[in-house]
């Protein structure tokens, strides 16, 4: 009985020993690990490590550590996809590939939610931590603690998601666990609790963050920055943030209902006894659909911070922009049914849906052709950045195109849950996120690490992603109209088996851009004096993060910086130009406010790992002391009043000069 | 720069002539989707698919060929003499990509409310009045079971049709995950879930054999849940009636039982004499059930 309480369900057999790949991958994990705890402790940077990292509430540093997670994810991510696409090509006719079901079921799932929770989102936030304060002249964002709290909330719903390959198993739901699959019922495994409970903790995360950019924008704006003369960056990334707080309780309510179904036996979502499967199926896409705009609307925020900068021209139609922004961001919650136009609706609902949906095409439209008159009679740079939003015009053309074609029912009772529908979807989320998010990186790279990254390495790793990411969907549009369904493990027509190895080799060339990148990286942290950014505005940029030191000084603004227009760093330059820099020896510095460091959002979500580990296999005492430990913690935290300091007038003085000597 | 952007023009053109080259080798009898449809849903919704394709092309092609067109031409190392740093808005052209964008989808949303009426699965197909052909579909675990209430006869994976008539589906689930009933090359497709019933309506213009399956995953069975729909002449089609209402085995409860347990890539069989009332006995008995044990017990995990 103690025994019970203090493992549940836990036992060794619970680790798949007999599987070779999956050890593999858990052994090369457990080798990283070692091998990074090991270096830190051979040069003796312990000590660095937690005082300036885990403990940091500097947005900067939250948003490098975002970077890193979310850079880490993508790598598994990806393997979850060389492995699928290698037993789809393989497994043709009575050649069942080398991937079982119940393996390959849970490698699709993984994938799916690894990309977008812990890529996607953690990129999406690695961004906005990184540029929001510094576009709005703020010092830091509203909520420093908060940010350090959510930051590794979703680390460690990354990590339970991590945990689930080795001990135990993740879901073979999909994605988005839809019952009654998801239930008790027809899996009573440990794989949809690792899913609940890494997603809500993570989800928990994600939600805080959104309420602290949120107040960090509406509220932390320097003098004379109005709402409409806020960075389309920053707007965006509003707008994504309101969505933020809008959704996320949707899917904390309905996975929290899945785990009572599961854990209690209740039905919300069963089968029998009142339950309602279609309800989950409603709730989820409910918040699955703006969760998509939560993700491309920061992007289309990047694209035009990067079109305007890479054009050297102002960007065109700014008040469309903004208003285009809000449009797609109030119908991204009325579009929702068209995920499941199948169930039966009938006609009047989903002619409605369908036509809601091909509304969101007249403001992104609109986007697209305010971006492309930007470049317009601009001098465009085609520096890497820029490159990336070079290819994102066709493949997003293309993806929002298939939507569209989607969004008409009948249309999509062809192509519902075929390979057409996955090639749609990575169409507009590789292409359109994911391209602009890498455009983003490359673009604030050397603000938050003080160095550019090598641009020849980018340009061939860019040509890589992009012609790999054709080869890889192309064909998939082709025979999703052929029939060919998604999450299909195996398949008797050999016909398809062509297109499959196509796609393979597609897979192969993104492999290699995603090498490159990592060898870009590597190659420019080598060459990190030769790239360095000395001016603190390595292209000629627009906006006030360009007009401090890079890396940014933690303290971001030695004067908190008035703003008379759009583009104010910009519009500073051109003013300014004639008249030459007040030199910043004759300056008067003043001390600087800044909140003090905190070890309290890391062991806030060590105990929520606690928590969601111990749940998912039952363990009702460790569950206990992993929750107490939470809320002791925040408790406790309440009673610490030494939250902040002054950094004295004289470091920020000799800090500023040190930027000065090095730009001469 | 000037380098980096004739490569990628390069291998741009080079990926549109492949993938060009791809979509045309497949020849008409490989073609199984609804690219080669055989029934009247089919054939409109394909048309359909390509309308709206020529719609958005009308913007998505100009927006394609802009896009290079104008990264190429206003390059900085171009040294172009036009360049306007601060021009930034006009009420011609921003009236124009609203107006335009506006225009299109109120033409397509006219069609999608016309189309969606027309080609709802539950209502019957238009310009076909006679009393359609009955076939209860019921989705068991990783199998599809077809019965033909009027006939008393019952198959599994293995479906039948008489050409040129108009056939209604009532489908739903069984001891199985949600699925979803479809048929390519004749039409929609439609969730089958337990405890309700879902409807289709197609009809079949031309014979042959077509490939029909579940495509929502189901679990561990699901790649190979599909069944072998043969579209016959009418007289074959009483033919076969005749032949299979003298089949020995009958659809009684017992024989239903045995189709719950989970099965992989069954082969097909065929009943006569089906139980009264199996189809709604099947949806009501997840009505009717309450408290916390499964209408089908655990016969799900324990026979995997």
């Amino acid at each position: 009985m103690q025994e019970n309480l203090l493992f549940g369900k836990l036992t060794l057999d619970a680790v798949p020993w007999h599987s070779a790949i999956i050890m593999g991958a858990g052994a090369s994990m457990v080798i990283v690990a070692a091998v990074v705890i090991f270096a830190i402790t051979w040069y003796r940077k312990w000590s660095y490590i937690w005082n300036d990292w885990i403990c940091s509430v500097d947005h900067k540093k939250i948003g490098i550590m975002y970077l890193l997670l979310s850079g880490l994810m993508i790598l598994r991510g990806f393997s979850d996809a060389i492995l699928m696409r290698s037993q789809q090509a393989l497994a043709a006719g009575g050649n069942l590939g080398f991937l079982p079901p119940e393996h390959y079921d849970q490698i699709f799932s993984a994938h799916g939610v690894i990309m977008i929770f812990f890529v996607a989102m953690p990129m999406m936030f690695a961004l906005l931590n990184i540029a929001i304060p510094l576009q709005i002249g703020a010092r830091d964002v509203a909520y420093p603690y908060l940010n350090s709290v959510s930051f590794w909330l979703t680390f460690v719903g990354a990590m339970l998601c991590n945990a689930s390959l080795v001990i135990g198993d993740f879901a073979d739901t999909g994605w988005l666990a839809y019952p009654p699959y998801a239930g008790i019922y027809y899996n009573p495994g440990v794989g949809v609790d690792y899913y609940i409970w890494s997603l809500q903790i993570s989800g928990v995360g994600t939600l805080l963050a959104g309420i602290n950019f949120i107040a960090t924008i509406l509220k932390m704006r320097c003098p004379g920055m109005t709402l409409m003369r806020m960075p389309v960056f920053v707007w965006a990334s509003l707008c994504a943030m309101i969505l933020v707080v809008l959704a996320f309780p949707i899917l904390t309510v309905t996975l929290a209902l899945l785990l009572l179904d599961r854990m209690f036996d209740m039905h919300f979502f069963t089968e029998f006894a009142g339950g309602n499967v279609m309800m989950y199926v409603n709730l989820i896409w409910a918040w699955g659909h703006p969760e998509v705009y939560i993700l491309i609307l920061p992007a289309f925020g990047i694209f035009s911070e990067v079109v305007a900068t890479f054009s050297q021209k102002r960007l065109f139609g700014y008040t469309t922009m903004v208003w285009a922004i809000a449009v797609i961001t109030f119908l991204s919650f009325v579009v929702w049914l068209h995920h499941f136009f199948t169930m039966g609706a009938g006609a009047k609902v989903n002619a409605f849906f369908g036509i809601t949906t091909m509304i969101i095409a007249i403001p992104t439209g609109v986007k697209v052709f305010n971006w492309l008159f930007t470049m317009y009679q601009g001098r465009i740079i085609l520096a890497t950045p820029m490159l990336w939003v070079t290819a994102f015009f066709t493949t997003f053309a293309i993806g929002g195109m298939t939507g569209v074609m989607m969004a008409v029912p009948p249309v999509d009772f062809q192509v519902h849950n075929s390979l057409f529908l996955v090639a749609h979807f990575h169409n507009v989320i590789i292409g359109g996120v994911l391209f602009g998010f890498f455009a983003g990186i490359i673009y604030w790279f050397p603000k938050a690490f003080g160095f550019r990254l090598d641009e020849k390495i980018g340009t061939w790793a860019f040509i890589f992603w992009v012609s790999g990411f054709y080869f890889a969907f192309m064909p998939l549009y082709v025979i999703g109209l052929n029939g060919f369904m998604r999450r299909v493990n195996h398949y008797s027509n050999t016909m398809f088996q062509p297109y499959l190895l196509v796609a393979a080799f597609g897979t192969a060339l993104v492999l290699i851009g995603i090498l490159l990148m990592i060898w870009q990286i590597i190659f420019s942290i080598k060459n990190r004096e030769a790239l360095r950014d000395t001016t603190g505005d390595p292209w000629n940029g627009r906006t006030l993060e360009w007009s401090i030191a890079s890396p940014a000084p933690f303290y971001n603004f030695s004067h908190i910086p008035e703003v008379h227009a759009i583009d104010a760093y910009w519009d500073y330059k051109q003013k300014h130009l004639a008249e030459g820099h007040v030199h910043p020896q004759e300056r008067n510095y003043q001390d600087i406010h800044m909140p003090r460091n905190t070890p309290a959002g890391f062991i806030i979500a060590m105990f929520a790992g606690v928590l969601g580990f111990a749940m998912v296999w039952h363990m009702w005492i460790p569950g206990i002391i992993g929750f107490i430990g939470m809320i002791a913690t925040m408790i406790a935290h309440t009673f610490n009043t030494d939250t902040d300091y002054y950094v004295p007038a004289e470091v920020v003085r000799k800090t500023e000069l040190a930027h000065v000597r090095e730009m001469i | 720069m000037r380098t980096s952007m004739d490569k990628l023009i390069k291998a741009s053109c080079i990926l549109l002539l492949i993938s060009i080259c791809m979509m045309l080798t497949g020849c008409e009898e490989q073609i199984l989707g609804m690219l080669n449809p055989k029934g009247l849903i089919a054939s409109e919704e394909r048309k359909l698919f390509f309308d709206t394709l020529a719609l958005m092309l009308i913007v998505v092609l100009p927006v394609i060929i802009m896009s290079f067109v104008f990264v190429y031409h206003y390059q900085a190392s171009h040294k172009i003499r036009e360049y306007k740093p601060n021009w930034h808005h006009s009420y011609f052209l921003e009236t124009l990509w609203w107006g335009i964008p506006c225009v299109i989808i109120f033409v397509l949303a006219v069609l999608t409310w016309k189309k969606t009426y027309e080609l709802d699965p539950y209502s019957k197909i238009p310009g076909f009045t006679d009393q359609p052909l009955l076939i209860q579909a019921i989705a068991l675990p990783w199998k599809w079971l077809f019965i033909y209430p009027t006939q008393n006869i019952a198959t599994v994976n293995d479906l039948v049709l008489p050409v040129g008539q108009q056939v209604e589906f009532w489908i739903t689930a069984d001891n199985v995950p949600m699925s979803a009933f479809f048929i390519p090359q004749l039409g929609s497709q439609i969730y089958a879930m337990a405890g309700m019933r879902t409807r289709l309506h197609l009809v079949a213009n031309q014979t042959g054999e077509y490939d029909g399956m579940n495509t929502l995953f189901n679990g561990a069975g699901f790649s190979d849940m599909h069944f072998a729909v043969h579209v016959v002449e009418p007289e074959a089609m009483q033919q076969w009636v005749a032949q299979t209402a003298t089949a020995t085995a009958q659809l009684n409860d017992e024989a239903y039982i045995e189709l719950l347990k989970p099965t992989i890539g069954n082969v097909a069989q065929v009943y006569s004499g089906i139980s009264a009332n199996l189809f709604d006995d099947a949806i009501m008995k997840y009505m009717d059930t309450i408290g916390t044990i499964h209408p089908r017990g655990n016969t799900f995990m324990t026979s995997e």
